[in-house]
């Protein structure tokens, strides 16, 4: 088989190219340019060269590798309690021990785990649940695309924080799954409306109105046409759900809410409260976890800056004068 | 001495991550004062880049690499921003081709004057509104205008009202870059009559931007020609048209044809002649043969070609349109509801070639709405052989749909950015056909064959970035071929290509038509196409039927008014010659 490299613009006049013998069954499957990979690598890219996002993608990875290395990195247990009470730090603990006798640079290290796995996995689950319902939502009308409308106003008009307590107040003794399900069921409903209007304008397009009359159904237009379309708004809206996850999660666990024996920052700042941390001196207790929190957070927020350049280069740092 | 005097100018594009490309090459030209300058050049020839440049409104990735832009003795290229400001005033202005996005929507018109009095101070207070109603009548603008927003004007409008702020910095340069071309076919007319008139009467230099020739020559007293970055020739109207000495140039002018001559020929497309007497009677529309022989004519091309039968699939059937409306409820509040589309009957018989044409707004993409079942009419019934268009649910649209199928208008939109030529072509063959896996992908890579997208396997795999304009549109319409249908709506399936794409184009559909026997309904604005294309031609006039007949027939002898109105808003370059 012969490659022609370049060739001009077919002009309708030339006859159309015979094919000897008509069909070749055999023909090779065609290596795409549009390999999931290559996009994939390339939208890395893309946020990598944005300063701001580069210092997020940084900070993110420290927070999960200390997560995922907390036994290693950590120099005592996250619940060993054997050391004297609230000690100032010193050079066998750096950040001091809790008013229970635990290490709290330890305490500090082991509770990256339960915020990030918390932000990483409601984060996830509240995106998925936006994407299904925004981009349904986005593509029916009439009187059901009304209902879900109602429903979701409900979930957005009620305020955040006092529905978490009452429905983590409803469902006692969960833990974390049950914190999760929490920041789920109230976080969803604003990444569905944002999805809900860009579905709405990618619905008027032409290739849109082209697969219809390809033969596709509503499914397939949504998941196959739409979809891959909004990729940068959908990963957007993944590091915003993380980021209020993981807000919700150590506000619910401050306020005592859920397992208060498991270790993670929230659950350090509410004995650190109990405690009264501050009173005695002890404001490394406080401070430690507190950052972390507002470090994590910023990391993906910072993250989400590069993200808007995927789907508008204009935002791409260095193109602008 | 000349008012501009650019020397040697390059722009180049630096996109962060990209190659840099140069989008002018080494330009050189003069323009006088009081000279009317066309720059003509298709899409892609750097016409606007060099606009901007010289108007200095290029930003950022282009950048002039090298050259001088000389202003009235002044280099203007390394300028630093403050003075360029001032300099607007009196200086140079530019209308631009989205002038009518230009303007603020919460403004009021009054207000944008009063901005710009404002900003350059050159128009003592008292004396403002005055200005500003010599102004706007100067647009051929009524005075209460300036008591309007922006989305209260129509499009051609917002155009004048855009003409009229550059000039009320009397700039003794104006740019205009394509001003007409996002506006529709009449409109675009009379705003290129204000134009004239204005550069007449005000004597300021123009420089007018345009991939259409035709408007360019019509206007202007010299004409520059670009193509790739170069200015390939720079001559006097007359010699462009009458002695055009580019090969480019040549090429541009002959995609120009009158609609309403005799024997109509395109470049690369068949010759469509005519017998028609004089008096309309026993006329017989006949396919005249070029003499170069020309590869498509050797296709049976018969206007009446016998219609072809498909094992398996139901005979040809006629798609019957009787008194069908169409009324859509009122846009805003104390408005009337709007009247789409009024009472229009006809039947597109299997194998026949009808155009639908007419100004924006006339209801002609509504009509085709309608009859692809996207849209509802009102009143009136839509049969497709048994089938009752206007009655139909999910299945039965499905059936409807393998047999009608639609060529979109803007190639660019109409393919999904993401997925390669072969997903969009294997949709409607997995959905339609029984092929699967090696037999569906062979039939994708014969669509491609069909339309002439050869090497077959490099455009299979290719995605929609990576193809011009013209390609994309024979991708199109491909897809629409997969289902092997009976009828092809083709809404204005040109107007967004080249001139030098569209002759391709239009070729393709023709031959396909005769060769496989499709019906197809061509809904335009372009007379010259229209007559080039099909054999039948019904002209809408705001949703009603104002003439109908054979192609040939109507643009000859035109009837109505409406009729003789869209023929004489087609730019002429022959015309210009004539006139001066």
């Amino acid at each position: 088989m012969t490659a022609v490299v370049n060739l001009p613009e077919p002009t309708g006049s030339t006859p159309p190219h015979q094919t000897a013998g008509g069909a070749d069954p055999a023909v090779p499957k065609p290596h795409g340019p549009a390999s999931p990979l290559r996009v994939l690598s390339r939208g890395a890219s893309t946020i990598w060269s944005n300063k701001k996002a580069r210092i997020g993608v940084v900070l993110l990875l420290a927070f999960v590798a200390l997560a995922i290395f907390a036994p290693l990195i950590a120099p005592y247990g996250a619940s060993e309690n054997g050391f004297g009470r609230n000690q100032s730090p010193s050079g066998s603990h750096w950040f001091g021990t809790t008013a229970a006798g635990e290490d709290v640079l330890s305490q500090v290290i082991f509770g990256a785990r339960i915020s990030v796995l918390v932000g990483f996995i409601a984060g996830f689950l509240s995106t998925l649940i936006a994407v299904v319902v925004g981009l349904s939502w986005g593509y029916i009308r009439g009187p059901l695309a009304e209902i879900i409308n109602f429903i979701v106003n409900l979930v957005l008009v009620i305020p955040g924080l006092p529905l978490m307590i009452v429905i983590a107040a409803y469902l006692q003794n969960g833990g974390m799954t049950m914190i999760i399900f929490v920041v789920v069921l109230t976080g969803w409903a604003y990444g569905a409306r944002v999805l809900r209007s860009q579905t709405q304008s990618i619905r008027g397009r032409d290739f849109i109105t082209a697969a219809q009359f390809a033969g596709d159904g509503a499914t397939r237009i949504v998941f196959h046409e739409i979809l891959p379309n909004m990729t940068s708004l959908i990963t957007g809206s993944f590091f915003g759900a993380a980021t209020s996850a993981i807000l919700a999660e150590s506000g619910l666990s401050f306020l005592g809410i859920g397992d208060t024996t498991t270790v993670s920052w929230g659950s350090m700042l509410f004995w650190a409260s109990n405690s009264n941390a501050l009173l005695t001196g002890q404001w490394v207790l406080l401070f430690a976890p507190g950052l972390c929190i507002a470090l994590i957070a910023t990391s993906l927020t910072l993250i989400n800056f590069g993200v808007d350049g995927l789907s508008n280069p204009r935002l791409r740092e260095g193109t602008g004068r | 001495m000349s008012l501009l005097e650019a020397n040697n100018l390059s722009v180049i594009y630096e996109p962060r991550g990209a190659e840099p490309t140069y989008a002018v090459k080494n330009a050189s030209f003069s323009l006088e004062r009081g000279e009317f300058v066309g720059l003509v050049g298709e899409s892609g020839s750097g016409k606007s880049t060099l606009g901007f440049a010289v108007t200095r409104l290029a930003k950022a990735p282009a950048r002039i690499s090298q050259g001088t832009i000389l202003f009235d003795g002044r280099d203007i290229a390394s300028m630093d921003e403050e003075e360029l400001r001032k300099q607007r005033q009196g200086g140079f202005a530019m209308v631009l081709q989205s002038g009518m996005n230009a303007l603020n929507p919460v403004r009021s018109i009054r207000k944008h004057f009063g901005d710009i009095f404002a900003a350059h101070d050159h128009v003592p207070k008292s004396k403002r509104l005055a200005r500003a109603y010599e102004l706007v009548e100067k647009v051929e603008l009524p005075r209460d205008v300036l008591d309007r927003f922006p989305g209260e004007l129509s499009g051609g409008m917002r155009q004048r009202v855009s003409i009229a702020l550059a000039l009320s910095l009397e700039p003794q340069l104006m740019v205009f870059d394509e001003p007409t071309t996002a506006l529709d076919v009449l409109v675009q007319h009379a705003v290129m009559g204000t134009i004239r008139e204005l550069q007449k009467s005000e004597n300021f230099t123009a420089l007018l931007i345009s991939h259409d020739l035709g408007v360019v020559l019509e206007s202007t007293s010299r004409v520059m020609v670009m193509s790739e970055g170069v200015i390939v020739e720079d001559g006097t109207s007359e010699q462009i048209l009458h002695d055009p000495q580019h090969e480019y140039t040549q090429m541009l002018l002959g995609h120009y044809a009158d609609p309403r001559a005799e024997v109509v020929e395109v470049p690369g497309l068949l010759v469509r002649g005519s017998t028609i007497s004089l008096t309309g009677h026993d006329t017989v529309l006949g396919v005249v043969s070029p003499a170069d022989g020309d590869p498509v004519t050797a296709a049976p091309s018969a206007p009446a070609t016998p219609v072809r039968r498909r094992a398996g699939r139901p005979d040809a059937a006629a798609i019957v349109v009787d008194d069908v409306s169409k009324v859509y409820p009122r846009p805003r509040r104390g408005s009337d509801p709007v009247t789409a589309v009024d009472h229009v009957s006809f039947t597109l018989e299997p194998g026949q070639s009808m155009a639908l044409v007419g100004a924006s707004g006339s209801g002609k993409s509504t009509l085709a709405k309608l009859i692809t079942g996207v849209e509802r009419p009102t009143s009136g019934t839509i049969h497709f052989g048994e089938a009752r268009v206007d009655r139909l649910r999910r299945t039965g649209l499905r059936d409807l749909r393998r047999e009608v199928q639609m060529v979109f208008q803007d190639p660019y939109s109409a393919l999904n950015p993401l997925h390669t030529v072969e997903y969009a072509l294997m949709r409607p063959v997995l959905n339609y056909t029984d092929l699967r896996g090696a037999a569906a992908r062979t039939r994708v890579l014969e669509l491609l064959d069909t339309v002439g997208l050869t090497p077959v396997e490099q455009f299979a795999a290719k995605l929609p970035h990576q193809l011009s304009g013209g390609q994309r549109q024979r991708v199109v319409i491909a897809r629409a071929l997969a289902c092997d249908p009976q009828v092809i709506i083709a809404d204005e399936p040109v107007s967004m290509l080249d001139v030098s794409l569209r002759a391709g184009v239009l070729a393709l559909l023709d031959g396909l038509r005769v060769t496989f026997g499709v019906s197809m309904l061509y809904i335009t604005h372009d007379l010259l196409s229209a007559r080039l294309v099909t054999d039948q031609i019904m002209v809408l006039n705001q949703g009603r039927v104002v003439e109908s007949g054979q192609t040939a027939q109507v643009l000859r002898f035109p009837q109505d008014p409406y009729t003789m109105q869209l023929l004489e808003a087609i730019p002429q370059p022959q015309r210009a010659g004539a006139g001066r």
